[in-house]
C-alpha cells in the first residue's frame, strides 16, 4: 500500500506553510506576510525508520485561478472529462511561467495526493476563491477543507457554509497554537477523506505518541544531569605566590556563575532540539545563584590531603617506620621508636609540608593553599533550577513549529510549583544525596530524572 | 572484557558525548538509529551496543585520552605494587631479624604480621559496606587518607592538565553522581593491590629467610599462660587450615618446647634437650606463613578480586549513565520518527528597496473611474468619502475580477483607456494578498492606457482596517512592477 499523501492548497497568505510547520514539526518552513513565497512544492515525509507512512506536500499558492478555470472551461467536453482536462491544463502549461503554481500545485493532485485546501477563517470570503474550489473539485480527488484561525475576527461560519458546497469535510485548526493532541486529531481526520488512508495514518499517530513520549523523557533526564551537575559542580583554583585572595574569589565566583548559566543553556538547547525547536530564540533572565558568599571555602591541600590528614599521615608513617625499630631489638625498646617516629613524622609532616607543597614536578606544584567554589549548598536552588527548567520544557512542547517570535520565558505565573508534600521530599532527598556526593548510588541522576518525568506527564494530564 | 579497555572507553565516551554535542540532534538521530539497527542483537546488552557505537564513531587512532588514562592506572598498578613489595619485604626482614642471639618471639611476629591485617580487614569491610549508615560512610571519608589506592590517585590528578579528560574525571567532584562509585573502587582496588603485594613481600622475605637463614622461633610472656592456654590459642588460630595442612598447627610438644625465659641471658624451659630443639624451633615457620597467607593473603586476594570486580560492575554501569549515553541508548533503541522536509526551501525572496514609497501628497486631484477589484466594495456610496479625501473624483465605478472572466477584463481596460481618464483608481481587499492575477491587470490598464499618470491601488481593511502588515504586503509586492506613478492608499490612512 503507498503511503497516503496531502497537498496542502490554498489563496497565497492564508497560513498553508503555517499548517505545514506545525503539523511536519519543521520550523525552515518559510513563513511570510509577501504571498508568492512558496514557489515549489516541498515535501514533508512522515517516516518511521524510513518507511514513510504519509506525506504533505506545501504548495504554491494559486495565482492566476480565473484564467486557468477558463482554461479548463473551454477545453472540457462534459463533467465525465473535467479530471482529465486538469491533467491536459498542467501538461500543456507545465513550461509556462504564466501558471507556474497553478501546475505546481495541481500536479501531486493529479497523482493522487489528497486535497487540504486552506482559507483563513479570520477575513471574509470573498469570491475569488470560488475560481480555486471549482479547479480542486474538477480534479476529483478527496478533499479536505481547514479553517485556519489566523487573526481575531471569526468568519468561520461564513465559511463553513461556502466551504460545504465544494468540501465533505471541514475543520477549524489553528495552525499556533495547536496542541499535540490537536495536531493528532487533524491527522487522524485526513484519514476519514479516503477510508484506505486511515490504517498508515492511525498507525503514524501511535508512532507520534510514542515519540512524545520518549522526548519527554529525554527531556527529563536532561533535566536530571543539569541538576545533578549544577548541585556538585565545582572550582578549584591554586593560589600562586602574590595571588590577591579577594581577587581569586571573585574570579572564581564569577567563573563559576557562567558555568552554571553554560550548564542552563546547554539543557535549554538539548530539550529544544528534542522538540524539533533546534533554532529558537529564547528571551529569558539567566539564573541567578541565591547565595554568593556562601560556598567559598579555602583550603590547603597535598596530594589531596588536607593539613591535618597529612599530619596524621606522616606521624603513622613516622610511627610504622620507629616499629621497624622496635621490632629489631624485640621490643626492649618499649615502643619508643614507634612514638618517636610518629612524634618526628607528624613534625615533619607540619614544617616540611609548605615546602613538599611548593615543589614543581613537570611544573605542577605538588599542593598548596586551594580556593574553591562549591559544590551549591543552598537548599531552594534545585527548585528554582528546576522550576524554571519544567516551564521552559512546557513552553518548547506547547509551542507550534509555526511561530518565528522568541520563546519568551520570563511569564509571570508560569513558574512550575510543587505542591505535593511528598513529591518535594522525594525531591529533597535526591538533591541532599547528591549534595553530600554519596559515592554508592549510581541512580540518582536516574531516580531524579523518573521523578521529573512524572512531574512533567502529571502537569500534561492536569492540564 | 578488561577494566582496562572499559576505562579507557569509559573517558573516550565522555569526551565523544560531549564533543557530540555540537552535532545537530536530527543528524544525531538518524546516525545513531542506524548504528543501533546494525547492533540490534544487543538491544538487551546496553554496555555492548555503547561499547560498538563508540568504536564505530571514533577511530582507534582518534582515541587518546583513554590510552592515557589507562596507561596512567597500568602506571599506578605498578608503583602501588612495587611499593606493597618492598614494605612487605622490609617489614618481614625487620619482624624475622636473628642475629643468633636472641630467637624470634612467634608472638611479636603474629602480632605484627597478622593481627593488623586482621583489623585493617574490619577497616575495609565497614568502608565496603554501602553507606547508608552515616557512621559508616563519615568513618570511610575519616580513614580515607590511610588508603594507599586514593593517595595514588590524588598524586596522579596532580599531573592532569585536563582533569575532565583523563583518568582523573573519575574522581573530579562534577561527575560524582555518576562516577563516584567507580572511584571508590578504584581506590578500594589500588589498595588492596598494595595490600596483596605487601603479603607477597612479607611471604617472599619470609622463605627467603628460612632458605639461607637458620631462625629459631620462641614465644615469651610475662603472664601467667600456661603452655596448655597457649596451645589452645594457637590452636583456635590455626582452625582454619588445621584440615588442610596440619603441619602448620604448632603441637602441645612444640608449644611447651619454645617457651622462653630472658633471666640468665635467656634460657628455654627444657635446657636438657636443648640441641635437639634447635632444630625443632625452627619448625615454627610454616605455622607463622600459613597464619599471614590465610589471614592476610588470602583474604586480601578475596578483597581485591571483590574491588576489581566492583571496578569493573560499576565502569560498566557508568558507561550507561554518563551524561548523555542514556539518550544516545534511546536514540540507537526506539524507531526513528522524522517529520521533517527532505530537502532545504527554495523560497522566494522579494526585494524590498522595491516597495511602492509613501506617497507624497495624499491630494491627487484627478477625476477617473474607480474600479471594484474582485468584490472589495459592497456599498460604492460608501466609498464617496475616502475617495474625495485622496482627492480623487469618481467618474464611474467598474467592476473586475472575482466573478468577471478575464476577458471582461479586457474589454474594460480597453474602453477604459479609449476614455483617456486622468489616472485610475483600482479599490481592493486589504486582507487579501495581490496575486498576479490583479498584476496583470494593473499591467494591462498601464500598456494601454499609457504612463505618467497615477495609477492609485486603494485597499479597503475588514473589521480591523488595514493593517500596517496588510499595507507592507501590498507595497512589496506591487514595488515589484517598477512603476513610479503606481500609488497604494489605504481608506483608513485616506480618512
Amino acid at each position: 500500500m503507498t503511503a497516503p499523501v496531502f497537498a496542502i492548497v490554498g489563496h497565497p497568505n492564508k497560513g498553508k506553510s503555517s499548517i505545514v510547520s506545525t503539523l511536519s514539526e519543521d520550523e525552515s518552513v518559510a513563513i511570510s506576510a509577501v504571498p508568492g513565497t512558496t514557489i515549489d512544492n516541498r515535501r514533508y515525509p512522515m517516516a518511521v525508520d524510513g518507511e514513510v507512512l504519509y506525506e504533505l506536500i506545501d504548495t504554491p499558492g494559486f495565482q492566476r485561478a480565473r484564467a486557468a478555470l477558463e482554461w479548463m472551461h473551454s477545453h472540457a467536453g462534459s463533467a465525465v472529462d473535467r479530471a482529465d482536462t486538469v491533467r491536459r491544463f498542467v501538461d500543456e502549461h507545465k513550461d509556462d511561467s504564466r501558471f507556474a503554481a497553478e501546475c505546481h500545485l495541481l500536479t501531486p493532485i493529479l497523482e493522487g495526493a489528497g486535497i487540504l485546501y486552506v482559507v483563513d477563517g479570520s477575513r471574509p470570503f470573498g469570491e475569488d476563491y470560488e475560481a480555486e474550489m471549482e479547479i480542486l473539485r474538477w480534479t476529483g480527488q478527496p478533499s479536505l477543507a481547514l479553517i485556519n484561525m489566523i487573526g481575531d475576527s471569526d468568519y468561520s461560519a461564513d465559511w463553513n457554509k461556502a466551504l460545504g458546497q465544494y468540501f465533505r469535510i471541514v475543520r477549524i485548526f489553528d495552525a499556533m497554537e495547536a496542541d499535540f493532541d490537536r495536531r493528532v486529531q487533524l491527522l487522524l481526520a485526513f484519514g476519514e477523506i479516503r477510508e484506505e488512508w486511515r490504517e498508515a495514518l492511525e498507525k503514524a499517530v501511535r508512532f507520534l505518541r510514542e515519540e512524545l513520549a520518549r522526548r519527554r523523557t529525554l527531556a527529563a533526564h536532561v533535566i536530571a544531569e543539569m541538576l545533578a551537575r549544577m548541585i556538585t559542580h565545582q572550582r578549584r583554583r591554586r593560589l600562586a605566590t602574590g595571588d590577591v585572595m579577594d581577587e581569586i574569589r571573585d574570579t572564581l565566583l564569577n567563573a563559576y556563575k557562567q558555568d552554571i548559566v553554560a550548564m542552563e543553556q546547554r539543557c535549554r538547547e538539548e530539550v529544544e532540539q528534542g522538540y524539533n525547536h533546534g533554532h529558537l530564540e529564547r528571551h529569558e533572565q539567566r539564573v541567578q545563584l541565591l547565595d554568593d558568599d556562601l560556598f567559598s571555602r579555602e583550603t590547603w591541600v597535598l596530594f589531596g590531603l588536607t593539613r591535618r590528614q597529612l599530619i596524621a599521615t606522616g606521624a603513622l608513617g613516622g610511627a610504622a617506620a620507629g616499629s621497624v625499630i622496635d621490632l629489631a631489638v624485640h621490643g626492649t625498646s618499649l615502643l619508643m621508636g614507634s612514638g618517636l617516629g610518629a612524634v618526628a613524622g607528624g613534625v615533619s609532616a607540619w614544617l616540611t609540608s609548605d615546602r613538599i607543597a611548593n615543589i614543581k614536578v613537570l611544573g605542577h606544584p605538588l599542593g598548596g593553599q586551594e580556593v574553591s567554589i562549591g559544590p551549591m549548598r543552598n537548599i531552594n536552588f534545585p527548585y528554582v533550577v528546576l522550576g524554571r527548567a519544567l516551564l521552559h520544557q512546557h513552553l518548547v512542547e506547547e509551542r507550534t513549529h509555526a511561530h518565528r517570535d522568541p520563546l519568551d520565558i520570563d511569564t509571570p505565573g508560569g513558574a512550575w510549583q510543587l505542591t505535593d508534600t511528598a513529591t518535594r521530599r522525594r525531591f529533597e532527598k535526591l538533591f541532599s544525596r547528591l549534595r553530600k556526593q554519596e559515592t554508592y548510588r549510581t541512580d540518582l541522576v536516574t531516580t531524579l530524572a523518573t521523578l521529573i518525568e512524572n512531574q512533567i506527564r502529571n502537569r500534561t494530564d492536569d492540564a | 572484557m578488561t577494566p582496562s579497555s572499559l576505562l579507557a572507553d569509559l573517558i573516550d565516551l565522555s569526551e565523544a558525548l560531549d564533543t557530540d554535542h555540537g552535532v545537530d540532534l536530527e543528524n544525531r538521530k538518524r546516525r545513531d538509529r542506524n548504528i543501533g539497527r546494525e547492533l540490534q542483537h544487543w538491544r538487551n546488552r546496553p554496555v555492548s551496543q555503547i561499547r560498538a557505537w563508540l568504536h564505530e564513531l571514533t577511530p582507534s587512532s582518534a582515541r587518546k585520552n583513554g590510552l592515557q588514562g589507562v596507561h596512567l592506572y597500568h602506571v599506578l598498578c605498578v608503583v602501588l605494587l612495587a611499593a606493597g613489595l618492598l614494605t612487605g619485604w622490609g617489614l618481614a626482614s625487620a619482624v624475622l631479624f636473628y642475629d643468633g642471639k636472641q630467637p624470634i618471639n612467634i608472638v611479636n611476629a603474629v602480632v605484627v604480621l597478622v593481627l593488623p591485617q586482621i583489623l585493617l580487614l574490619l577497616v575495609w569491610l565497614l568502608a565496603a559496606i554501602p553507606g547508608r549508615l552515616s557512621l559508616f560512610r563519615h568513618l570511610g571519608s575519616t580513614l580515607g587518607f590511610l588508603n594507599p589506592g586514593r593517595l595514588a590517585g590524588h598524586l596522579a590528578g596532580i599531573f592532569t592538565a585536563k582533569e575532565n579528560q583523563c583518568l582523573a574525571m573519575l574522581w573530579h567532584p562534577d561527575n560524582g553522581a555518576v562516577l563516584a562509585p567507580a572511584a571508590r573502587w578504584l581506590f578500594s582496588f589500588w589498595s588492596q593491590l598494595f595490600a596483596f603485594s605487601f603479603n607477597i613481600g612479607i611471604l617472599t622475605s619470609a622463605f627467603f629467610l628460612v632458605s639461607f637463614s637458620d631462625l629459631a622461633f620462641v614465644w615469651s610472656t610475662t603472664l601467667t599462660i600456661s603452655n596448655e592456654i597457649f596451645h589452645q590459642l594457637l590452636t583456635t588460630l590455626s582452625a582454619p587450615w588445621a584440615v588442610l595442612v596440619p603441619d602448620a598447627v604448632p603441637s602441645a610438644e612444640l608449644v611447651a618446647q619454645s617457651r622462653y625465659y630472658r633471666l640468665d641471658e635467656g634460657s628455654l624451659a627444657d635446657t636438657e634437650t636443648t640441641p635437639q630443639l634447635a632444630i625443632a624451633l625452627g619448625q615454627w615457620w610454616p605455622f607463622l606463613i600459613t597464619a599471614v597467607s590465610c589471614y592476610g593473603l588470602l583474604p586480601r586476594l578475596l578483597t581485591l578480586g571483590i574491588s576489581w570486580y566492583r571496578f569493573h560492575h560499576h565502569l560498566r554501569k557508568a558507561l550507561c549513565n554518563l551524561p548523555g549515553a542514556p539518550e544516545l541508548l534511546a536514540r540507537m533503541n526506539s524507531p526513528l520518527v522524522s517529520t521533517l522536509a527532505e530537502e532545504p526551501e527554495h523560497a522566494f525572496t522579494i526585494a524590498t528597496d522595491r516597495a511602492t514609497g509613501k506617497p507624497d501628497a495624499t491630494h491627487y486631484a484627478v477625476r477617473c473611474p474607480v474600479i471594484d477589484w474582485s468584490g472589495a466594495c459592497d456599498a460604492t456610496d460608501d466609498m464617496a468619502a475616502p475617495l474625495a479625501a485622496l482627492g480623487i473624483e469618481a467618474l464611474k465605478f467598474l467592476r473586475a475580477g472575482g466573478r468577471q472572466t478575464t476577458e471582461q477584463d479586457l474589454e474594460l481596460i480597453a474602453s477604459l483607456c479609449q476614455g483617456r481618464p486622468e489616472g485610475v483608481c483600482i479599490l481592493a481587499k486589504a486582507w487579501e494578498p495581490p496575486m498576479l492575477d490583479l498584476l496583470d491587470f494593473v499591467r494591462g490598464i498601464r500598456q494601454q492606457c499609457g504612463r505618467k499618470k497615477p495609477l492609485i491601488v486603494l485597499l479597503r481593511g475588514g473589521p480591523e482596517g488595514v493593517t500596517a502588515a496588510d499595507r507592507e504586503t501590498w507595497q512589496l509586492t506591487l514595488g515589484q512592477l517598477g512603476d513610479p506613478d503606481l500609488h497604494v492608499e489605504s481608506v483608513s490612512h485616506a480618512t
